[in-house]
């Protein structure tokens, strides 16, 4: 570059801030969901966490006091209502069980952007005329609210 | 039994440097050891950590990985046994309260999750998954949330397993439910499974792990010749094969895996080369990108509070960030298994949006022909396909342009330097690739394009001779013939930036053979003017200049210079071009490049290959300036 006098940048301001994030722990027991902890966390989510496309499955999000979402996280570990029992010797086949009253725990750690009031548990499934979709075809599918709850936020 | 049946010692890790809050944190947790057992537990830990850091992909991503152990003390030793499930009868007062027998089958090893959680949450408060270690040597475990293993041999594969579906969403590999003996799995259900590693989809131009499959691999590369029964046959293809294999995701046929074995379909096995590929994209984000050095870096915002940003790795990856204010920067993950081909600069993720929930991408193979991939917000990402059979030079760009919704058009350089188009349309999809009325561009000059309104298109390059050759299409009339903006010889490898500020104005950006750059403009009154060097400035050797047109009476450009500084200057309507000034201290690459977009008006993302090989930005604000260089990473 020629020596030519750069003018100095205006106003050089710090990197971003990272986007603040809580963990929630969820506790179900049966069809019953309930919230046992919500805490701040200084952890990065990366975009395999965030629920960026519409997709089969559990989710958490972030809703605004409007039940907009906000931010959406998958949400793995719930028991679908089997158990899976491994073999002890090797290249015997794993087998599942049915659980008639499937009881446990799960964690997601969510962004929690600025508006956020609320954190909802959604079940995405293929709408009910899915099942008649090609193979390999996108089905078209629907969240449903499971369980919602409001944000504590710490001061 | 609960957690007055024992007590938390203490939190000690045990494997890995990474930042925490960067970093994917394995928490081991000790159920069923005394005070006095602690080292036991401590060994385990330490058998765990070795056979799971010996375990493919992990074994390469050990910079992002932490591993913690928490010494809890119980009452007892071990776990509940019960003997209506052939146990021993023992009861433990144990912390997590453990029990083998769950659901009346011995091997069923559970404890309470929400302790664990709890208790790992409030030790690691940066946890990413948790893994119960109970003490006894009878065999069992358990998945979901928490994994739970026992001190027997092998139960480790069991944690491994597990983590496959806590950590990564991926689905059980195995073509039966209940052991194979079980009614009504014999037909996987029709409809494409969500889960990343089992597929309904025989087709491969569309098959979710179409770039692990080799040309030559059949598909399906075994299918079950009796679904009435598991398909108990030796694999017919080498181990490591991708293809399809029938016989997945609970059902003797018509369910799809990538690979004849994986460790989400057996124990014992290695995790096959797309389960690998899925972890590897949810920890590898946590770390630095090392991005090709000269490789143009892509950028698109489709809509104004989102950015998609595609670079390459050094290895030729083709890699994607995104960040939106809600969640931050996602971090970097590869798209599909995609390698770039690595001639010349190395060919980018050229991408494109034509419309808000869709992104279409473009890069040249290590085969030399052109691929796309694409994202819709209904399925998330596709496959790369490869485009008809055109031959490119090795290292090419592929220029994309959407003149509207349903339309793309494309430009590139075949292996011979002919400039090439095809476009796809919704009604007709992929045309035939053809040359543009013969025109030959110089060897590593791109094609460039520009769509003032969406019937017509101005097409620039650098000819074999080094003059500046352009070409438009109207739809009226069709393609015109190649003419020379002649008065100025350019780089031979040079790049010829244009910006459309208005339907009847174009402004061209590019670098003469002693790097000055240079400028020149078309109006539709005045016709081309005369070229000019911009504010006396010259690039770094190779570096491409990068313009855009916040609004339709300003530009603004980006080069790398002499100096490797990151440079800037601005043009606003009625005035002369600003002295260039360097962005932020920032230093690039030489012969690099600086990728620019303005979501709004007052507001410019920058993003460069900084001079440590990681992609950095940077961003200018109306109101406050410009920030400073942050590495591109996850938030």
């Amino acid at each position: 570059m020629p020596s030519r006098k750069m003018p100095a940048p205006t106003g050089l301001r710090p990197p971003p801030a990272p986007v603040s994030a809580m963990r929630f722990i969820f506790e179900y027991d049966g069809d019953a969901v309930r919230l046992l902890s919500q805490q701040p966390v200084d952890m990065a989510i990366t975009g395999a966490e965030l629920g960026q496309s519409l997709a089969v499955g559990y989710f958490v999000d972030a809703r605004d006091a409007d039940n907009r979402t906000l931010a959406r996280v998958h949400a793995r570990g719930l028991s679908g209502g089997t158990a899976e029992v491994f073999p002890e010797t090797p290249g015997e086949p794993i087998v599942h069980v049915k659980v008639e009253q499937p009881k446990g725990a799960f964690t997601v750690v969510l962004p929690v952007p600025a508006g956020a009031a609320r954190v909802a548990l959604v079940q995405v499934l293929p709408q009910a005329d899915a099942h008649t979709a090609a193979a390999g075809a996108a089905a078209p599918l629907r969240g449903t609210d499971i369980a919602s709850f409001p944000l504590h936020r710490q001061p | 039994m609960t957690t007055a049946d024992g007590a938390v010692l203490g939190t000690t890790q045990i494997a890995g440097s990474a930042p925490r809050n960067r970093a994917f944190n394995v928490v081991l947790l000790a159920e069923g050891f005394t005070a006095a057992q602690q080292a036991d537990f401590n060994n385990a830990c330490t058998a765990f950590t070795t056979a799971f850091f010996a375990t493919p992909p992990y074994d390469d991503l050990l910079p992002a990985i932490n591993v913690f152990r928490v010494n809890v003390s119980s009452t007892d030793t071990g776990a509940d046994d019960p003997v209506a499930t052939g146990g021993t009868g023992a009861t433990a007062r144990t912390y997590f309260d453990a029990t083998f027998g769950a659901n009346g089958i011995r091997r069923l090893l559970v404890c309470n999750s929400s302790t664990a959680l709890t208790l790992a949450a409030a030790q690691v408060p940066e946890f990413s998954v948790v893994l119960v270690v109970v003490n006894s040597t009878v065999y069992g475990g358990s998945g979901g949330s928490v994994g739970t293993y026992s001190l027997a041999s092998g139960a480790t594969e069991i944690a491994i397993h597990e983590m496959g579906h806590t950590a990564y969403g991926l689905a059980d590999e195995y073509p039966y439910y209940a052991g194979g003996n079980e009614t009504g799995h014999d037909h996987h259900p029709s409809g494409e499974p969500s889960e990343p590693n089992v597929t309904t989809n025989g087709d491969r131009a569309t098959l979710k792990w179409n770039w692990a499959v080799a040309a030559a691999t059949a598909l399906p590369t075994m299918s079950n010749p009796n679904c009435g029964v598991v398909d108990s046959r030796p694999s017919t293809v080498p181990a490591g094969t991708v293809g399809l294999f029938e016989g997945a995701h609970y059902y003797h046929c018509g369910g799809y895996r990538p690979e004849y074995d994986c460790k989400m379909r057996n124990l014992g096995v290695p995790f096959c080369r797309v389960c690998r590929q899925v972890i590897w994209n949810r920890i590898g984000p946590l770390t630095a990108l090392v991005a090709r050095a000269r490789a143009p870096i892509s950028v698109i915002a489709r809509f104004p509070e989102h950015l998609d940003v595609f670079a390459i790795a050094d290895n030729g990856r083709t890699m994607s960030n995104w960040w939106s204010p809600a969640s931050g920067w996602a971090g970097w993950f590869q798209l599909m298994g995609g390698v770039s081909s690595p001639g010349g600069t190395g060919s980018p993720v050229t991408a494109i949006h034509r419309y808000a929930g869709h992104i279409d991408l473009f890069t040249v193979g290590t085969d030399s022909r052109v691929y796309s991939a694409w994202w819709d917000g209904n399925g998330g990402w596709r496959p790369w396909f490869a485009i008809g059979t055109l031959v490119c030079r090795p290292g090419s760009t592929v220029t994309a342009l959407s003149r509207y919704d349903d339309h793309i058009d494309l430009f590139t350089t075949a292996s011979d330097g002919r400039v090439m188009s095809t476009w796809w349309d919704v009604r007709s999809g992929w045309a035939s690739w053809f040359p543009l009325q013969g025109g030959v561009a110089a060897n590593g000059a791109s094609v460039t394009a520009v769509a003032r309104y969406p019937h017509h298109l101005d097409v620039f390059t650098v000819g074999t001779d080094n003059r500046v050759y352009s070409i438009w299409w109207d739809e009226r009339s069709g393609w015109s013939n190649w003419f020379a903006l002649d008065g100025q010889l350019a780089r031979s490898d040079a790049t010829v930036s244009v910006v459309s500020r208005h339907r009847d104005q174009l402004d061209l950006f590019t670098t003469d053979t002693t790097g000055r750059i240079v400028s020149i403009s078309w109006n539709v009154n005045s016709s081309w003017g005369s070229w000019f060097q911009v504010a006396g400035g010259v690039a770094s050797p190779g570096s491409p200049v990068t313009a855009i047109a916040r609004y339709s009476g300003h530009l603004d450009l980006f080069v790398i210079g002499t100096d490797r500084r990151i440079y800037s200057t601005w043009w606003h309507e009625g005035g002369n071009w600003a002295p260039w000034f360097v962005v932020s201290g920032g230093v690039g690459q030489a012969g690099g490049q600086v990728a620019a977009i303005s979501r709004v008006a007052e507001h410019i993302d920058l993003f460069t290959v900084g001079s440590d090989g990681n992609v950095w930005s940077t961003w200018w604000h109306g109101g406050s300036g410009w920030a400073g260089w942050f590495q591109l990473g996850v938030s």
